[in-house]
């Protein structure tokens, strides 16, 4: 008896210094929101001096490179931005979360910053975005993901940049046929990744193909995959006349590599995270300069538009000795396109997530200096129809020179709007 | 009789630390109970990320605690145990959402730990015909199947993006950010709270239920299967209906564990379900020590807890630069790998029992003079 008493007192008695002491817990404190003093409506992520931001990137794992080239651009953009005022009379902060393709770190990391964040100018990974998705649509955090699958649209909150996987595609097979000496009848390899990169490409593949009177030979490989012997030899096999790959740099250099060993001399088209710049530095380079081409919604680094130009002169003072890719060129954009949205919103008095959202889908022309401009109104059409074509080139900076400017293919529209029935 | 095999040295060795403990249960059960209130304050102070990390670690525990059943206690060695987390996840998405039957959620949740438990039944007749290595090659086979089936299978699991997963529901209340909306003494309670209490609860019967198997005849049977098969059987045990038992038991705490990881994650891929979370879930027993509840638990903990406070405050040590700083400066995620990598090679150094054998010579030392007399009677 008395020995069940004493613990059964003890437990009563930190049960009520617990509630006691959750009077005091900072927690019960309200979310700062309401009207500050300038007349801005605010809401989470904003005070009197700070606008938060944050980033969830890949710095140690398979995109490593790509998520250093982003969050420096975006570190650049926001000292720029800072130092012309920021937005509001408030500076912007990124807090930069480093999840190394990892989902599960990637979810906890959205825990611990979403509390306090306004918006998302980088999520990296698509199994990190697909897992958050919901989430981010729920709380409202306006977010640019860095994945270009279809599947990503028709989310208020969530803006991919730039044309999707399957507008890219559908611009190659343009390309391909229009210049290239691809034409009726002839037959096309389509290598891709298993996963929602791959399968929206050979969507659009398949689309175009189609309209252009040309057979598809699709050939799924995975992740880890990094010899595409096989695959070479299977296409031989099937005499096509050309391949696109939508598959990660190192299955690009082998796939090219391996075609001109075994004499398979066809163009190769793939999409902008098919290449890297440091492809260049292999073996496979001299192939790579002959054969390969690359879609891209954004320009080359060696552009002569203004913007970009400021922006590499400024990178490269900024971050001496560092690679310039393209990743740099899509960070800073996103980051750019964000300031813009921050700006229209502080004129709108109304810094809340939702003013934010709502200044970002109103702008139908948002053009941040960098390539083609980019309608945001329809949350469930891509922002841009129109892509460059590039080529490796060893000697341009970032590693590509512009072969096509910005174009939008024909049949795109239609594709569109057949998707939508 | 068939009593005699659970005088075995495991049983006895067990019996009479238990008789020692028996002294002692005043102290033991108050800690407990203390432990048990500060679990059930913490949602009053700590933020959604610390309610996370508890989360994942609640539901990493009654994962671990199956495993630790079936390739602890039994003696399988199982590397499939990421596949039966996942029945327990996307069954539980797809019986309660849309497209799918759209049970109620709480139907769905036991519904999901059955058909986990179903798997691990159809799987363990290749159990019973092969052991040890053989069996965790085995079992590798059903984790690359499942990821094929999670890619591919996109009416049922939504293929490579996955499903958003409905939040559970018992009786009205919702455990989500709102519906009804709920404050405790001034502090919100949102999905997190909720979730974090569910879980307490759920780990709280697992982690019972488990001891009372593992400390009654099943557990003892199990012991005596995994030091020798033919000894068991000549004491009486049914080798094969013991060896598929403890699979189905496991693959239904895994079950619970993935329902619990999908409500806590609140979207789940077919990315996280891989062989690496595997061989993470054979590291928690590990480093935890084979064979024991707690010992799980901890292991658990270790594992999922870990990687992710370091992650979070690595940036705050010396020498640590800023996540994507120039040039090739240690950042905060490759300082957590390393230091979480050194805990694991310290702990294994150091405590070759495991965490769970650290906190039982913790609690209450080896009791040498109480085992002698026990080990002269015949």
């Amino acid at each position: 008896m008395n020995r069940i008493g004493r613990p059964a007192a003890a437990v009563a008695a930190l049960a009520a210094l617990a509630l006691l002491g959750s009077g005091c817990s900072s927690k019960s404190e309200d979310a700062s929101a309401g009207t500050g003093s300038d007349g801005v409506k605010t809401g989470r992520g904003v005070t009197e001096k700070t606008v938060q931001l944050s980033a969830l990137t890949d710095l140690t794992g398979p995109y490593a490179t790509l998520g250093k080239s982003i969050v420096q651009a975006q570190k650049l953009w926001a000292d720029e931005f800072n130092k012309a005022g920021g937005v509001c009379g408030r500076e912007v902060r990124i807090e930069v979360k480093d999840h190394g393709y990892d989902v599960q770190k990637a979810v906890s990391a959205y825990a611990e910053v979403s509390p306090d964040t306004l918006a998302m100018p980088q999520v990296i990974g698509s199994p990190m975005v697909a897992a958050l998705l919901d989430e981010v649509e729920g709380d409202k955090i306006l977010t640019f993901p860095q994945a270009w699958s279809a599947d990503l649209l028709g989310k208020d909150a969530v803006q991919v940049l730039g044309t999707t996987y399957d507008l890219d595609m559908i611009r190659a097979v343009d390309f391909l046929t229009r210049e290239q000496g691809v034409k009726k009848g002839d037959t096309i390899g389509h290598v891709y990744f298993d996963g929602d990169y791959g399968a929206n490409a050979l969507e659009g593949t398949r689309h175009a193909a189609q309209k252009a009177g040309l057979k598809v030979v699709p050939k799924k490989i995975k992740a880890t995959d990094t010899d595409l012997s096989a695959q070479v030899t299977a296409l031989r096999g099937e005499k096509v006349d050309a391949i696109l790959i939508s598959a990660g740099p190192t299955q690009t250099a082998s796939l090219v590599g391996v075609a001109a060993a075994q004499g398979l001399q066809v163009p190769v088209v793939t999409s902008a995270p098919g290449y890297a710049p440091q492809l260049m530095d292999t073996p496979a380079a001299p192939a790579l300069e002959k054969t390969l081409h690359v879609v891209s919604a954004i320009p080359e680094l060696g552009s002569d538009l203004d913007g970009v130009r400021k922006m590499v002169k400024a990178y490269q003072k900024r971050f001496p000795g560092e690679l310039v890719d393209s990743g740099v060129l899509s960070g800073y954009n996103a980051a750019v396109l964000l300031g813009q949205d921050l700006e229209a919103a502080c004129e709108a008095k109304d810094l809340t997530r939702e003013g934010l959202i709502k200044a970002h889908r109103d702008r139908a022309a948002g053009d941040a200096g960098l390539g083609a401009p980019q309608d945001f109104t329809d949350a469930s059409q891509p922002a841009s129809l129109s892509a460059y074509i590039h080529r490796p080139d060893k000697a341009a900076l970032g590693g590509t020179v512009l072969v096509e400017d910005a174009r939008k293919a024909p049949g795109a529209q239609e594709y569109l709007d057949s998707a939508g029935e | 009789m068939s009593d005699r095999w659970v005088s075995g040295r495991q049983a006895s060795g067990r019996r009479v630390s238990g008789r020692a403990a028996l002294r002692r249960v005043g102290p033991a059960r108050a800690a407990g109970a203390a432990a048990a209130v500060l679990l059930c304050a913490f949602p009053f102070y700590l933020d959604a990320f610390w309610l996370q990390v508890g989360l994942f670690s609640m539901a990493a525990a009654i994962g671990a605690i199956g495993l630790n059943l079936l390739s602890g206690t039994s003696g399988q060695l199982s590397l499939g145990h990421a596949f039966f987390l996942a029945v327990g996840a996307y069954g539980y998405v797809w019986l309660a959402g849309e497209p799918g039957p759209g049970l109620p959620p709480a139907v769905a949740m036991v519904l999901a730990v059955c058909l986990s438990g179903l798997a691990g039944g159809l799987f363990s007749p290749i159990a019973g015909r092969v052991r040890g290595v053989y069996l965790g090659v085995a079992t590798l086979a059903l984790v690359f199947l499942g990821q094929h089936v999670m890619v591919n299978a996109e009416g049922v699991t939504g293929g490579f993006n996955g499903r958003s997963v409905p939040p559970l529901e018992i009786g009205g209340f919702t455990f989500a950010e709102t519906d009804p909306a709920l404050v405790v003494l001034g502090v919100p309670f949102g999905a997190e709270e909720r979730l974090w209490y569910l879980g307490l609860v759920l780990l709280a019967a697992v982690w019972f239920s488990a001891r009372n198997l593992l400390r009654g005849r099943p557990g003892r049977a199990l012991s005596a299967l995994r030091d020798s098969e033919v000894a068991a059987a000549a004491m009486g045990v049914p080798v094969a209906r013991y060896r598929s038992a403890a699979f189905v038991v496991s693959s239904m705490y895994a079950g619970l564990a993935g329902v619990l990881i999908a409500l806590a994650f609140r979207g789940i891929v077919p990315d996280y379900f891989g062989l690496a979370l595997s061989i993470d879930y054979l590291a928690m027993i590990v480093i935890g020590g084979l064979g024991s509840v707690g010992g799980a638990t901890a292991g658990a903990v270790f594992v999922t807890a870990l990687p992710l406070v370091m992650g979070r405050y690595a940036d705050q040590l010396p020498l640590v630069a800023a996540p994507g700083a120039t040039g090739h400066a240690i950042g905060p995620t490759e300082a957590a790998r390393y230091l979480y990598g050194a805990a694991i090679i310290l702990v294994l150094l150091y405590v070759p029992g495991g965490l769970g054998g650290l906190f039982r010579r913790r609690v209450r030392p080896p009791t040498p003079p109480v085992r002698q007399p026990k080990e002269q009677t015949p």
